[in-house]
């Protein structure tokens, strides 16, 4: 639209410069308003033709001076446009010549008023749900702060919960998202950098990081990402992401998304760079490295004990996630000595009457679990307990009545389902999800062999890969001491002095030293 | 070439399972063949030569902080000389990875997928190896250092399990046959001690070059502790059959046994000890592919990985006929070529260094 709106500006310009313009207009970018009211109403209505939800209100000012108001129907505060631009200035008769400018300072009752002065700017302004003012005899337009539009309310986070903590979350509103931080992190050295991104949709996107936490180099580099995207819309900070991201094709996410306002500052607050997008609650965190993945917000709300006892399921469940059935297979296939006598025997008893070899029996049950698992997600609520019955009893209790499957392989492949439900972070989830079925073939073939063949070879995935210059693998491989405090164990608050430290420098220590609770610190003031 | 840095931590993390991985399997049996019971004391004895070759490692790179031997040895020996000696060495490294990835295949064939082409086994280890050395130092060094903690509580774990087996007496009497035993025993390990001549080609990498000696020690300390606590706990449990084992780690494992569900614990042990190889191959591998890059003189060495793999199955074909041959070589003749190759040559290279930059400076001064 735009492209077409510059054209269209170039064609009017060309008209009014044969009008007689004066020399240094020519010399303006090609998109200042005119003069001329008339034609400055032309020209908007020109650009905004065949828009039936696009609003020209003109009225007299006191009677005399010609003036418009432009809007977007459902965008823009009807009420307010009547009540604060059209009434005072239509009831009142003008008792003493006024500036304009004047006019506007005294007798419009709206708060934010912006002086623009031309055309794309004006369409922005309208686009976004300000009205603006033209006014015969002005070169300017008045961008009104008049918008209101339908928007959710601040809402719990339907795919981050949680028993302890914020419940709000994020939702589609740029404007709600940034005051959500804000809220949070009150000073002024949370900085965020607008920018619109999309030809058509125009999305407006915001670099939000603290100053002296976040390296400068790195502000630089994701900003310098952003502004190379050239794409006709982001509906989704999915969109985003896939353009900035280090690596398209690895099954892991380099950035994390989440609509929790409380992971958006915990990362703030240690350095990271939070992009927020206007239509999606999802904003986007970089850099990241795995392990951050993998953890929860609630570890920081729990007991530390509590939290890393949980931290090490999760890394138990993650691995069993991964590898349970390819184990299985393994074992049932090449290294049956590892399985202890009587366990062998049931296992055995129960998979005589089974016809299918242990690989394709595996991949049939978790091909079927993933279908399910995928037809759940987006059915109409009130089929979903249809899909659940019907997996229960189809995969669970007939498949192995029918003999078609060994009752060990349901459990298995039932432990696998909810060790990938561990996984805090749905993308990471799904790339064990994905990975899954590879390594299964590999065990179905080389056995243990394959297995390990494969763990190497995600390893050096995982260690080749960087976030935004972060080795994703940090704080592990490259090995960093002092940051294992938040990775290998959850050390109580007052150990985690130190920010996790990325590329460059940055501000390392969070906290003062020395804050171990003691009977000498606080309280007793008896000394 | 390499625009990647790495930390000595992360070179000793590396070296260590390059030397140790292939060390713990055949090298037990073959020290107890010769030391007897007093086989713990050969890899003390056998760490001399390990600490030797670090030293004279250090020096060299000393000399020329930011060349590896491949460069160098042409400014210490003349341009001919130079390419002569840097043959010299990938003739020595290529074949042996070859001959590495051979007894990597044989093991694996021999113990566990007896049915499995080994050709399979060897080619999908080079393979996923040519594609960590492509990734470069970094790459390879953050994956030794997260395999090594799995390697090192692996290989506690098993020898805790294993504890309920010794029969401590094994060991005794002590020094029956004084100390050439032991000494005799030294001999094999030591080979694989002169592998910590590699460190040349790691050492100008690293982002702190002023700890690459210290940690190059503890390395060789570390190897040598692992290899003492291993032939011991072997002995332990097999007592003087030790020797006539192949791979006497294996029999040992399959002793454990505890609360009647952690039995056979040789596939276990296989895949942890598969981590160990490849992180020994890699770098072997590594290096031959820095090494030839630099003696061709190339800006880059990501070109010559994917020949040289191709080579390195090919040598695991050629070089030997059968494990048993392997190890008739790791016995005979690895000793000495080893030892040649890593220390001897690169003492005199280190001589000839020294000596032509006293005689600069003379020349300079007069």
């Amino acid at each position: 639209m735009i492209r077409n709106v510059s054209k269209l500006l170039s064609k009017t310009k060309n008209i009014g410069t044969q009008t007689k313009q004066n020399n240094q207009q020519d010399l303006k970018p090609q998109d200042f308003l005119y003069h001329d009211f008339d034609q400055n109403v032309e020209t908007f209505r020109s650009i905004y033709v065949n828009c039936f939800d696009v609003m020209f209100r003109s009225f007299l000012l006191y009677g005399k001076t010609r003036a418009l108001v432009i809007y977007i129907v459902g965008l823009s505060n009807t009420n307010g446009i009547e009540d604060f631009v059209l009434y005072p200035f239509m009831k009142e008769t003008a008792n003493e010549e006024q500036s304009f400018h004047k006019l506007l300072e005294n007798q419009m009752p709206v708060s934010m008023v912006k002086r623009i002065n031309t055309f794309t700017e004006c369409i922005q302004s309208i686009a976004t749900g300000y009205p603006i003012l033209l006014c015969e005899g002005e070169n300017d337009a008045f961008s009104l702060g008049l918008c209101k539009w339908e928007k959710r309310g601040i809402e719990e986070p339907a795919a981050e919960g949680g028993i302890r903590g914020s419940r709000e979350g994020f939702n589609e509103s740029l404007g709600i998202n940034t005051s959500l931080i804000r809220r949070i992190i009150k000073s002024p050295a949370l900085k965020m950098q607008p920018m619109r991104i999309g030809e058509y949709t125009e999305t407006a996107v915001v670099l939000a990081y603290i100053e002296g936490l976040a390296d400068k180099g790195l502000i630089e580099e994701i900003s310098n990402r952003l502004k190379r995207i050239k794409i006709d819309g982001i509906l989704e900070s999915e969109y985003i992401e896939e353009m900035i991201e280090d690596n398209s094709y690895s099954p892991f996410p380099q950035i994390l998304s989440t609509e929790r306002p409380d992971i958006a500052c915990a990362n703030l607050l240690e350095g990271r760079a939070v992009i927020l997008v206007d239509g999606t609650p999802f904003s986007l965190v970089a850099p990241i490295s795995f392990f951050s993945l993998i953890q929860s917000h609630e570890d920081y709300y729990q007991r530390p004990l509590m939290g890393t006892l949980i931290r090490w399921l999760r890394y138990f469940f993650l691995g069993i996630s991964l590898l349970l059935p390819s184990l299985y297979i393994a074992i049932l296939t090449f290294h049956q000595e590892m399985v202890p006598a009587a366990l062998l025997l049931s296992m055995a008893a129960s998979r005589e009457a089974v016809p299918f070899p242990a690989i394709v029996e595996a991949l049939i049950m978790e091909i079927s679990f993933e279908a399910l698992r995928e037809a759940g997600v987006r059915l109409p609520k009130q089929i979903g307990s249809a899909v659940s019955i019907v997996g229960a009893l189809v995969i669970g209790q007939a498949a192995v009545q029918a003999g078609l499957v060994s009752a060990p392989m349901v459990i298995v492949v039932a432990i696998t389902g909810i060790a990938s439900f561990m996984i805090p972070r749905y993308a990471a989830g799904m790339a064990i999800r994905m990975l899954r079925f590879p390594i299964m073939l590999f065990a179905g073939t080389l056995g243990l062999l394959g297995i390990m063949m494969s763990i190497i070879a995600i390893a050096i995935h995982l260690c080749s890969m960087r976030s935004f210059g972060e080795p994703y693998l940090s704080p592990l491989a490259p090995l960093k001491f002092r940051e294992l405090k938040d990775v290998l164990w959850k050390s109580p608050l007052w150990m985690m002095d130190t920010r996790p430290h990325f590329t460059g420098e940055s501000n390392t220590h969070r906290q003062s030293p020395g804050l171990a609770p003691s009977p000498k610190q606080g309280g007793d003031q008896s000394e | 070439m390499e625009k990647g840095k790495i930390s000595s931590l992360q070179m000793a993390i590396m070296i260590y399972p390059t030397i140790v991985a292939t060390a713990i399997l055949g090298v037990p049996a073959i020290t107890a063949k010769y030391a007897k019971n007093d086989l713990w004391l050969s890899p003390v004895l056998a760490s001399f030569i390990g600490f030797v070759t670090v030293y004279i490692v250090h020096q060299l790179h000393k000399l020329f902080p930011n060349q590896t031997v491949i460069q160098f040895s042409e400014q210490i020996m003349g341009k001919v000389g130079g390419k002569m000696l840097g043959f010299l060495f990938l003739f020595f490294y290529i074949p042996n990875i070859g001959q590495l990835i051979r007894s990597y295949g044989e093991f694996i064939v021999d113990s566990f997928l007896i049915k499995t082409p080994i050709s399979l086994v060897m080619g999908s280890m080079v393979l996923l190896c040519a594609f960590v050395v492509n990734g470069g130092i970094e790459v390879l060094g953050r994956v030794a250092e997260l395999f090594f903690p799995i390697l090192i509580i692996g290989l506690i774990i098993l020898i805790t399990l294993l504890s309920p087996d010794f029969e401590f007496k094994n060991i005794f009497p002590m020094f029956e046959g004084g100390i050439m035993p032991s000494i005799k025993g030294a001999i094999v390990p030591s080979a694989w001690f002169t592998e910590f001549f590699l460190l040349i080609f790691l050492l100008p990498f690293l982002a702190d070059q002023e700890k690459g000696m210290k940690y190059g020690m503890m390395s060789v300390f570390a190897v040598m502790m692992t290899l003492v606590v291993v032939n011991l706990s072997v002995y332990f449990v097999l007592g003087e059959t030790t020797s006539s084992k192949v791979y006497p780690v294996m029999n040992a494992v399959r002793y454990i046994s505890l609360a009647d569900f952690f039995d056979n614990l040789e596939s276990v042990t296989m895949a942890l000890w598969i981590l160990g190889a490849f992180v020994k191959i890699s770098v072997f591998y590594y290096v031959a592919a820095l090494g030839t890059a630099q003696w061709l003189n190339l800006s880059d060495y990501r070109p010559v990985i994917w020949p040289l793999g191709i080579l390195f199955v090919e040598f695991s074909f050629w070089s030997f006929p059968s494990a048993m041959e392997t190890s008739r070589y790791d016995i005979i003749a690895f000793p000495i070529y080893g030892f040649l190759m890593q220390t001897v040559i690169p003492l005199f290279l280190l001589v000839i260094a020294v000596v032509r930059k006293r005689l600069g400076k003379k020349s300079k001064l007069s």
